[in-house]
């Protein structure tokens, strides 16, 4: 471009100066918002919701997690930190003073932890749509109907600030893609916990993070792969510092008891300290 | 004075018709009083069925005629809430036969002109779904002799000019007035067509063959003589009945039953310029005549809001997830709707943009909507309890129990942060017992390896649910934090576990 400029800039023209006209740009991202280059994050037009994690944020389109949107993240069981990770943002939807929707949690939730991990359990409505045991007059429905059902209602009512919704395995991706639509008249963000087996098979929400433990010899952290994202792939894993659990003590104490093999643990696990 | 009338030419017809399926409407009806034909529809019309022929003469006429029973009860009540409707826009609202009267010179102002108000009156008479003329004069028997006779005269010279308004009387016809058929069949036998023909005959003649009333009418139409009315109320109560033309087997097909009779309960509420707080739908149900089976004589579903509203729409989404929870113990044969709870206040003011007090209306409205699809008790809140025991320190509340409770009861302390020890989030319903090996708790075929503890609970002696416990956090073989325990009291018995997952750290 810069070469094809001098063509037009003719010096008799060019005095005085005159209003240059707008150098059309070839960046996508200024056609129009919703593009990007393969090689760039993909930019959140409809706003993001900070992490509370610098490093998560820097790799999250858009500098956070992003709202009228599902953000899937899959986890081999429940309690491997997963509400930590998300805590701090929470948080701040809270303190916008909009409110937080949990749909079929899989226990109760220690309302105590929570208020330690900062949420405020007057603007937290848990949803327990979930039970498979009672009969009920909808029997010949599904078991997922009711959440489903409870969930879309949320979202697109447009008045919940925060969703976190843990799905029962097998939802169908004509479900998922009702759902996407409806959150999109949802101006905050809409978590999906799900069973890690759904990490094969390709999903519609936009944003997809595959958690994990970061092993013995890290507790209090999380190991993060970002499966989907608009931008390109990330190939590495990204290590968060969680708030701790334990003191610092216990963690150098679980640094040293990774470093031996345990009495069955065959498999050597890597402990670069300890 | 500025009158409105508005007149319901097929009001029993449409009374009986909107319990039908929507073909057979389309289908020739007639209404039925003693033996002879009331009201027929545009299709009967068009058949050749009139009013006044005998059973018989219709049925011959249209082979396919479908009868209802004329009932007033039911004309009296559809006629009611199109006075309720109209009350919602002035206090002053009289009935002339089945016209309903306005007077609306007061409230003017307030709507915006003459227009403006017509505009709204046959927005707010929309959902009760009938067909109306409306007509305005400056006298209150002139408009109702317009809205009855065309449906064109809602505006006009004559709606402030009381000469036009008696210029155009004069060419209406002589039917509109009078006691009843008889007169107009003797006055249209006399050759008296419009009622400028009455005009020019001498007054004592027509009073001595026709009676006082009919001069008397004609006078009060042209604003010669006055014309007092007595104002009508909305009662106290509001209580519907609708019989089924159909029985429903389903709750769904009850709904839409129900959602007819929601309509006049919203312009009951707007009459008396309040707002549902809860409402009964009771379903009558056919009886059986089986001694084995015991079936009510009725269900009732009663239907309470968090927030009164005044909104059709919102109220029949709250039935149709009501009514799609329940299950109907006989066929229905006719529903009631009973609402004595009304909130007397003014609606909350409508925003341009969304603010946080919307926002929370509109999350109230959720709320209602999950809780009744759902159940109360599945929407829910945390309150957090003071006590040790990890599994007493946390209920989950349906959220109107909440609702009710002062805030500050449900807040927790602000020291929360302060917690000596670490809570998990995740507590499993019941502990997991754990098997033991070389004095070290295993989970899924590996041992633990015990990170933090012991923290010492041992509280409850007094309410019998005594727990003595020592927690430790422990470490599972992929690395995620869990929450066990360790019985403490001396084990009666050594087959029973010593070790449990209680919880795990999310």
């Amino acid at each position: 471009m810069a070469a094809s400029l001098p063509l037009f800039a003719d010096p008799a023209f060019a005095h005085p100066a005159p209003p240059a006209p707008e150098p059309v740009s070839c960046e996508p991202v200024q056609l129009h918002p919703a593009l990007w280059r393969a090689h760039q994050l993909g930019r959140q037009r409809d706003g993001t919701v900070a992490s509370g994690f610098a490093e998560l944020d820097a790799e999250l389109p858009g500098g956070g997690w992003p709202a009228r949107a599902l953000t899937e993240l899959l986890l081999p069981h429940p309690g491997i930190g997963e509400l930590r990770l998300l805590a701090p943002a929470l948080a701040a939807v809270q303190q916008g003073g909009r409110s937080l929707m949990w749909f079929d949690p899989p226990a109760v939730p220690c309302g105590w932890t929570l208020a330690a991990l900062g949420l405020d359990l007057r603007q937290l409505v848990i949803v327990q749509a979930r039970d498979g045991l009672q009969p009920r007059a909808r029997g010949r429905l599904p078991a997922a109907a009711d959440v489903l059902w409870a969930l879309e209602q949320a979202l697109k009512s447009g008045h919940v600030g925060a969703v976190l919704a843990w799905l029962p395995p097998g939802v169908r991706p004509e479900s998922l893609r009702r759902l996407q639509l409806a959150a999109q008249a949802h101006d905050g963000p809409a978590f999906l916990l799900r069973e890690a087996a759904a990490l094969a098979r390709p999903r519609v929400a936009p944003l997809r993070l595959a958690l994990a433990p970061a092993g013995p010899a890290r507790p209090d952290e999380l190991a993060l792969r970002i499966v989907k994202r608009r931008g390109p792939p990330l190939a590495g894993t990204l290590r968060l510092a969680l708030a701790p659990v334990l003191s610092t003590p216990a963690r150098a104490r679980a640094g040293r008891l990774a470093a031996v093999p345990a009495p069955v643990a065959a498999a050597p696990v890597a402990a670069d300290h300890g | 004075m500025l009158w409105l009338a508005v007149h319901p030419p097929w009001l029993s017809l449409e009374a009986f018709a909107a319990t039908l399926p929507a073909d057979q409407r389309q289908r020739p009806l007639a209404l039925l009083a003693d033996h002879r034909v009331q009201a027929v529809n545009a299709a009967a019309a068009a058949a050749g069925v009139q009013p006044g022929l005998k059973r018989a003469t219709a049925l011959a006429l249209a082979p396919g005629l479908q009868f209802g029973q004329a009932d007033a009860a039911r004309d009296a009540q559809a006629l009611q809430a199109l006075v309720h409707a109209a009350l919602a826009f002035t206090p002053a609202v009289a009935l002339d036969g089945s016209t309903v009267l306005l007077e609306v010179a007061s409230c003017l102002r307030y709507f915006g002109g003459a227009d403006a108000l017509l505009a709204r009156l046959r927005q707010a008479l929309q959902p009760l779904g009938h067909r109306v003329q409306i007509a305005s004069a400056p006298t209150a028997l002139g408009a109702a002799l317009l809205a009855r006779w065309r449906d064109d005269l809602a505006t006009g010279p004559h709606r402030d000019d009381l000469a036009a308004l008696q210029r155009l009387l004069d060419e209406a016809p002589v039917w509109l007035l009078g006691p009843g058929r008889e007169h107009w069949e003797a006055l249209q036998g006399m050759g008296l067509r419009q009622l400028s023909d009455l005009l020019r005959l001498p007054r004592a003649g027509l009073a001595r063959r026709f009676g006082e009333d009919l001069l008397d009418e004609l006078d009060r139409a042209r604003g010669t003589r006055p014309d007092p009315r007595i104002w009508l109320e909305a009662p106290e109560r509001f209580d519907a009945r609708l019989e089924l033309a159909m029985r429903a087997d389903h709750a769904d097909q009850v709904l839409h039953a129900a959602a007819l009779l929601l309509a006049p309960l919203v312009a009951w509420a707007q009459a008396r310029q309040s707002r549902v707080q809860a409402f009964v739908l009771q379903m009558q149900h056919e009886p059986r005549h089986r001694a084995e089976v015991v079936t009510p004589p009725a269900t009732e579903l009663r239907v309470e809001l968090a927030e009164p509203a005044a909104d059709i729409a919102h109220l029949q989404a709250l039935l149709r997830e009501r009514l799609a929870r329940v299950q109907l113990a006989a066929p229905t044969l006719e529903l009631r709707l009973h609402c004595r709870e009304v909130v007397r206040q003014p609606p909350p003011n409508a925003e341009l943009f969304p603010t946080r007090h919307s926002e929370r209306a509109g999350l109230v409205r959720l709320l209602e909507r999950l809780r009744a699809r759902l159940g109360d008790e599945r929407v829910l809140q945390l309150q957090p309890v003071a006590d040790h025991r990890p599994e007493r320190a946390c209920r989950a509340v349906p959220v109107a129990d909440v609702a009710g409770a002062s805030p500050a009861a449900a807040a927790p302390p602000a020291a929360a942060g302060g917690l000596p020890w670490p809570r998990p989030v995740w507590l499993l319903p019941r502990p997991l017992p754990l098997p033991d090996r070389q004095a070290m708790p295993w989970f899924e075929g590996r041992p633990l390896q015990l990170l933090a503890g012991p923290e010492r609970i041992e509280t409850g002696w007094w309410d019998g649910g005594l727990a003595t416990r020592d927690y430790f956090i422990a470490q599972a073989a992929d690395g995620s934090l869990l929450w066990v325990y360790r019985a403490r009291l001396p084990v009666a018995d050594a087959a029973e576990p010593l070790w449990f997952l209680q919880g795990r750290f999310g």
